[in-house]
């Protein structure tokens, strides 16, 4: 029964990884680019929803729809500056390096928003309930719920819109989209904000479930999206989820076995250790060898 | 239709184009011949927005568009359908052809009409609506790069070198492809090296060496010119 609660724990804990490793592959698996400054920009945007709140108090749904409404902004504007003018076949690492700089930027502007260090976050959904001797919260069965729910918006939108259709378009060939007349420009600011108002939605449920907001969290967002999605498997979208939920697994049965202690290392060691056995992350193989053929037989 | 005057286009110090002049008219099929490196890539890119040129004007439809972005030409009904067979290749052949109507996704009855009526056209991209276009054949991929110009609703269709990688019976195929589309009243400006097959079907032929105009006149004319002929035709008559 114990084994069963950390496992419980872990998944809906999981799922929240799961939004944030979703949001770095859409930029990574779509756009093949890395955004390092994408937490950052999550912790920016709550925490100024936090001041806009001691202000004019907007109460938890408007604090909710500013963060979604900065963060999408927060996130244009990043792109505009870091990946934009990377555009092309080898832009990627200027643009990941440049976006470590911004990185930087977003934590010292939030971190002005934050003289305390520490503020608290509203929550809602407070009790919570057993079901036969199952230890439930009901904010993180919220948050699980949640993430099921954006993960099908994710892949509707990617899948079955327009947006989407052109935005895989963009990404797998700019340059023919860019001879076609396709608006590159746009596209790619559509993906970043997309995925600024997806990661946004997380990182309310993920801070509310916490009920406060520290200066770490930008740094814990980037980390865990990436453990997640390398994981997962690099660029494939249902790695990401798999990988998010497998790292909600490993953290709670660790810190239940072993102690709080030792979550990072097993997490490490386990990912280094899967890299090793499959490269590319648990999906990520089969995302390649697609990938090669395709490319081989144009 | 389509008027280029005294165009100058280059790639940092280097001249590609070097005042070129031509003009396309309406339903007819306009071919630019020319050998590797002469510049007929960059014109095509040149009047479709992609590269934008030092001076000269391109007039489409009494229109200046030598300024306009890739995306407003397109709007304006110019469309290119790129060299090598692009397509991508991870979208399936249905959302290669939806990519091809963008600029009207607003109106989805007519994108679906024009997907069925290219349906028509190309009976094998129907039965391969599902699939990924980088499994299709060579010949395939490029019918799907011309069907999904089409999707575009072109007024005139800029075609580079449809013709290059592929195998001979299938070339023979596309040329049939640009002929019937010629013949319902597309106009097309047709690049290409494969002069004999080109000026088989042209109703007018500019030859594009060095980035200049060196001969302008119908493919007949061509026949009368011995140097031209052998130049670029290759002695045809004796083969």
């Amino acid at each position: 029964m114990e084994f069963l609660q950390t496992c419980l724990d872990g998944l809906l804990f999981g799922s929240a990884y799961s939004l944030l490793a979703l949001s770095f592959s859409l930029l990574f698996g779509v756009m093949k680019r890395v955004n390092l400054a994408f937490g950052s920009s999550l912790l920016l945007s709550a925490v100024f929803a936090l001041w806009v709140d001691s202000i004019l108090s907007v109460g938890i749904i408007g604090i909710f729809l500013v963060m979604l409404g900065s963060s999408a902004i927060i996130n244009i504007y990043v792109e505009k500056i870091c990946f934009y003018p990377h555009r092309g076949n080898y832009g990627a690492i200027v643009s990941m390096i440049s976006s470590f700089a911004i990185w930087m930027q977003l934590d010292d502007l939030s971190s002005f928003l934050l003289p305390d260090r520490t503020a608290s976050f509203p929550s809602f959904l407070p009790d919570s309930f057993f079901i036969i001797d199952l230890f439930i919260r009901i904010d993180q069965l919220f948050l699980f719920f949640i993430a099921v729910l954006m993960t099908g918006v994710f892949f509707y939108v990617l899948y079955k819109t327009n947006y989407g259709l052109l935005l895989r378009g963009v990404s797998f060939d700019g340059e023919l989209a860019r001879k076609l007349g396709v608006n590159s420009s746009r596209i790619s600011s559509f993906a970043f904000a997309f995925s600024g108002v997806f990661g946004a939605i997380a990182a309310f449920l993920i801070l509310s479930t916490e009920s406060q907001v520290t200066p770490f969290f930008g740094f814990w967002c980037t980390l865990k999206g990436l453990v997640a999605m390398m994981l997962g498997g690099i660029g494939s979208l249902p790695g990401a989820i798999i990988g998010g939920l497998f790292l909600g697994l490993i953290e709670s049965n660790v810190i239940n076995y072993l102690g709080a202690e030792y979550r990072d290392i097993c997490t490490y060691l386990i990912l280094l250790f899967i890299l090793v056995v499959k490269p590319g992350g648990i999906m990520g193989s089969a995302i390649l060898r697609d990938e090669r053929a395709a490319s081989e037989r144009i | 239709m389509l008027k280029v005057d005294d165009l100058v286009t280059s790639y940092g110090l280097i001249k590609a184009l070097r005042n070129v002049s031509l003009e396309a008219e309406k339903g007819k099929l306009t071919c630019i011949l020319g050998p590797n490196g002469a510049g007929k890539s960059t014109l095509l890119f040149t009047i479709a927005g992609i590269l934008k040129s030092d001076r000269g004007s391109i007039q489409f439809l009494g229109r200046q568009i030598s300024k306009m972005k890739t995306s407003e030409i397109v709007k304006e009904g110019l469309v290119l359908v790129p060299e090598n067979r692009l397509v991508f290749p991870h979208l399936s052949v249905r959302e290669n052809l939806l990519a091809g109507a963008f600029s009207r996704f607003s109106r989805k009855d007519e994108v679906e009409e024009d997907v069925e009526s290219v349906y028509q056209r190309f009976p094998i991209l129907k039965e391969r609506y599902l699939q990924e276009a980088g499994t299709l054949s060579g010949g395939e991929q490029q019918m799907l790069a011309v069907a999904r110009a089409l999707m575009a609703r072109p007024k005139l269709l800029l075609m580079d070198e449809p013709s290059v990688g592929l195998a001979p019976k299938i070339v023979n195929t596309i040329f049939e492809i640009i002929k019937t589309l010629s013949e319902e009243g597309i106009s097309i400006v047709l690049v290409e090296q494969n002069a004999v097959k080109a000026s088989a079907i042209a109703d007018h032929i500019y030859l594009l060496d060095q980035g200049e105009i060196t001969f302008s006149g119908s493919p007949d004319e061509i026949e009368d010119n011995d140097i031209i002929k052998r130049a670029y035709l290759g002695d045809i008559t004796e083969s």
